[in-house]
């Protein structure tokens, strides 16, 4: 059974704005708009990633030290 | 002698009997890019002064009988998202109109080191991701079967000058698909290389974690050919793998008798252009006709793996244009906006849970791969959309074909396999295989091209 937060209700105009404002984003009315238009098809497919990976599961994008170049 | 539609391969041997020259054929190529271009828009910018020098130094080397490797004397052009040293490279968008790197990228100096001849850059969707748009400083490419279509995005220039018979081979760069979406839908073939393959180091990001270079070309053969030449450990990407480059087109010569292809139907059994079914159910059956093992194989669906790399992407793309989305977002085109703008409200445990689910899903496939020598599915769910600047933004809506290997990080080819019979388009069949196993879908697609004519039928540009 995998769990997911698909169950959530979708955000309203209002929270987008909220959101917007509190990633530092100063947009114009147009775009807000636009940005209201087009979020909530990716909240519904961020609300999808499963929450449910083992403890230790790693991320696939791993530091790497030795990779590193120096100036 | 008309050198468009030559292969790599043909234009070497021709040039080592003498029988053509690379002057001749650069000056014929510009001559068939200024008759055609207007219509398709696949370059952005030629370059005849920088491929005409490279032209005649290639041709006092070869005939003097110093061949510097399998690209020398060979037409190309590049994606414009990759750096070229005193040539401009603008992202197909107005933030980088007048940008002028002062390096090349480490793809181009191999590319140069070998010999090979610039002719231009090549139209993209914005940033290798917002697109098709009509709002930006150059029109969208079209694409050569028909212009009244696309040729699939977002290495669009690239997928539609190799198609048209403008250069023999380009590069592209492919995040979820950019190469091998392109190849699909204007009937050529199209290399994501293993993530690490090949350098990015001086090409613009899109997704860190997911971004690939690679070539697009008319064969198979070409694909080694070219990949021969930009494969190889970078010291200064940190996404680099420092593993031996084999010989590819050695790989070529090779029998896919007992080959054991793991099969994924499900992806394109529900929802795909009624033609690509049966398209790809012939193209099974010339592989099983050449000795290959062909069965059923079960993977997560399509929409796992786009939900998965899209989280990744959008978070890592409003990262990468964060700083000018918060000082000039009217100047990023609509579409690229509308899918970088979600990435600010992508939260930080959404995208290190996408980055493990990535684990698994990746996992998944390296576990299918221990039964099989490599995955078959189609290469992309339709056809060349049509070029309607009205048509919806399917970026999340659409579940993609392409994106499973994306975040596998397999080398995955596209070839061609067919054409619908209502619109005339090229459809496409995609190969898979274990991370740096690039020899063996070249060996499997290599011999279904010698089996089949479908990479040798070209469009008519008149």
């Amino acid at each position: 059974m995998r769990t997911d937060l698909s169950h959530l209700p979708p955000s309203g105009p209002e929270e987008i704005r909220a959101m917007t404002s509190r990633a530092g984003l100063d947009l114009p009315e147009e775009l807000i708009q636009q940005l209201i238009a087009v979020w909530p098809a990716f909240e519904a497919m961020v609300r999808r990633i499963p929450r449910d990976c083992d403890r230790a599961a790693e991320p696939a994008h791993t530091y790497r030290p030795l990779r590193i170049v120096r100036d | 002698m008309d050198p468009a539609f030559l292969t790599i391969a043909e234009l070497s041997r021709l040039y080592d009997q003498r029988e053509l020259s690379p002057v001749e054929v650069t000056r014929n190529l510009f001559d068939r890019i200024a008759a055609h271009d207007s219509k398709l828009h696949s370059f952005i910018r030629v370059t005849p002064e920088v491929a005409l020098a490279e032209a005649q130094a290639a041709e006092r080397e070869l005939m003097a009988g110093r061949r510097r490797g399998l690209l020398h004397g060979i037409p190309y052009a590049l994606k414009d998202i990759v750096e070229t040293a005193g040539i401009p490279t603008t992202g197909h968008s107005k933030l980088c109109h007048d940008y002028v790197p002062a390096a090349d990228a480490h793809l181009v100096s191999r590319l140069k080191a070998g010999g090979a001849v610039l002719m231009g850059k090549l139209a993209t969707w914005e940033f290798a991701l917002g697109g098709p748009s009509w709002d930006l400083p150059w029109p969208p490419a079209r694409n050569p079967w028909n212009p009244d279509y696309l040729p699939g995005g977002s290495s669009s220039g690239a997928g539609s000058a190799v198609a048209a018979g403008f250069v023999p081979g380009a590069v592209g760069t492919d995040t979820g698909g950019s190469i091998r979406g392109p190849a699909a839908v204007c009937g050529i073939a199209g290399l994501k290389p293993t993530y690490g393959r090949v350098s990015r180091r001086g090409v613009f990001p899109n997704t860190f974690t997911m971004d690939h270079c690679g070539p697009l070309t008319r064969s198979a053969e070409d694909i080694a050919l070219f990949l021969q030449v930009i494969a190889g450990f970078d010291a200064e990407d940190p996404g680099s793998e420092d593993a031996p480059v084999p010989d590819y087109a050695a790989a070529l010569t090779r029998s896919i008798t007992g080959l054991r292809l793991g099969l994924i139907e499900h992806w394109y059994a529900d929802g795909a252009h009624p033609d690509l079914p049966p398209a790809m159910s012939a193209a099974i059956e010339i592989l099983r006709g050449l000795g290959a093992v062909v069965e059923p194989v079960q993977l997560s669906s399509l929409r796992d793996y786009t939900d998965c790399k899209t989280t990744i992407s959008i978070a890592e793309l409003y990262a990468i244009h964060e700083k000018d989305l918060k000082t000039r977002p009217q100047d990023f085109g609509r579409i690229l906006r509308n899918r970088v703008l979600p990435g600010a409200l992508i939260r930080a445990e959404d995208y290190v849970q996408a980055l493990r689910w990535r684990t698994v899903l990746a996992r998944e496939q390296a576990m299918a791969l221990k039964r099989f020598d490599a995955l078959l599915t189609a290469g992309a769910l339709g056809v060349a959309d049509p070029a309607d600047p009205n048509q919806p933004d399917r970026l999340v809506s659409s579940p993609s074909i392409t994106m499973p290997f994306s975040v596998g990080g397999l080398p995955a080819l596209n070839i061609p396999c067919g054409f619908s019979r209502a619109e005339g388009l090229p459809l496409s069949m995609q190969i898979a295989a274990a991370p740096m196993a690039e020899p063996i879908v070249l060996r499997i697609a290599h011999a279904y091209q010698q089996a089949t004519d479908w990479h040798r039928r070209h469009p008519d540009l008149h």
